[in-house]
């Protein structure tokens, strides 16, 4: 089982955590704190909303039909590099 | 075009689907549409040209972004001369930042900033947090792959990004203040 970390651990861990960047042992040690502590809970939902805002705001502007088909042209006129 | 394979994987398949996040990218990094065209061709044809040192199985999207990355500060941030920050600790964006949770602990003024907003805040960065906070936060590269791309340290990756986030969230805050979604919590 993980050992227990405190609030300071958990705001110095809280993005690796969202951002699935821990190891399965420390992820399940900060997961533990945050059911634990209501003050640390807030904090990373007010995170993991922010972080929501951009993946959802950033995915929307795409590439312009134009630019694919020249592009798709560009390298149709390519031959294989060696 | 020709039909390309490096172990299997064909350029088509690997790299096409990523053309709409390269054109984000450039958006974020030019701040200009026809600029970001021009990069996003450049870094087709480069990854094309180059698609045998792509390693199959690994994320062919940080490869791709790596390429647009490298071509945009050799060729198109030299032509706008855009000034490096030179001082990034000097920057502290927590005072701004700790008033926004005391007023609203569970952000949920976020949803209602509409696109564009995020979009402006996000351009407003300092360039070496704006790289930093694109890559990760919108078009969700590992660390290590950040990492990779700026030739930097995880470390400095991390240390940026915290700061990036930190910024954004500052100026998020003001304009939902501005705004009316929110109101600032009087301290005291």
């Amino acid at each position: 089982m993980a050992d227990a970390i405190d609030c300071q651990e958990a705001s110095a861990r809280l993005y690796d955590y969202l951002k699935r960047e821990l190891t399965p042992e420390l992820a399940e040690a900060v997961r533990r704190h945050l059911e634990e502590c209501s003050h640390c809970f807030d904090r990373a939902t007010f995170e993991r909303n922010f972080l929501d805002l951009l993946q959802a705001r950033a995915r929307r502007e795409v590439c312009p039909g134009e630019l694919r088909e020249r592009i798709l042209k560009i390298l149709g006129a390519e031959s294989a590099p060696d | 075009m020709a039909e390309l394979s490096t172990a299997g994987a064909t350029f088509d398949a690997e790299a096409l689907p990523h053309l709409d996040a390269l054109y984000r990218v450039a958006l974020r990094l030019t701040g200009d549409p026809t600029q970001s065209e021009d990069l996003v061709q450049d870094t087709m044809l480069k990854a094309y040209r180059s698609w045998r040192q792509y390693r199959p199985g690994t994320n062919a999207k940080g490869w791709l972004l790596t390429i647009l990355r490298n071509t945009f500060i050799n060729s198109y941030r030299r032509r706008k001369l855009e000034p490096v920050a030179t001082d990034l600790d000097a920057i502290e964006p927590y005072a701004i930042d700790r008033a926004a949770e005391s007023a609203d602990p569970e952000g949920t003024f976020f949803s209602r900033i509409v696109d564009q907003k995020v979009l402006e805040a996000v351009d407003a960065l300092p360039p070496e947090f704006r790289e930093v906070l694109v890559l990760s936060d919108m078009e969700d590269l590992r660390y290590a792959e950040i990492a990779e791309a700026l030739q930097v340290p995880v470390g400095t990756v991390k240390s940026r990004l915290f700061r990036a986030r930190r910024l954004l969230q500052a100026a998020l805050y003001a304009h939902a203040v501005e705004m009316g979604y929110l109101k600032p919590r009087q301290e005291g």
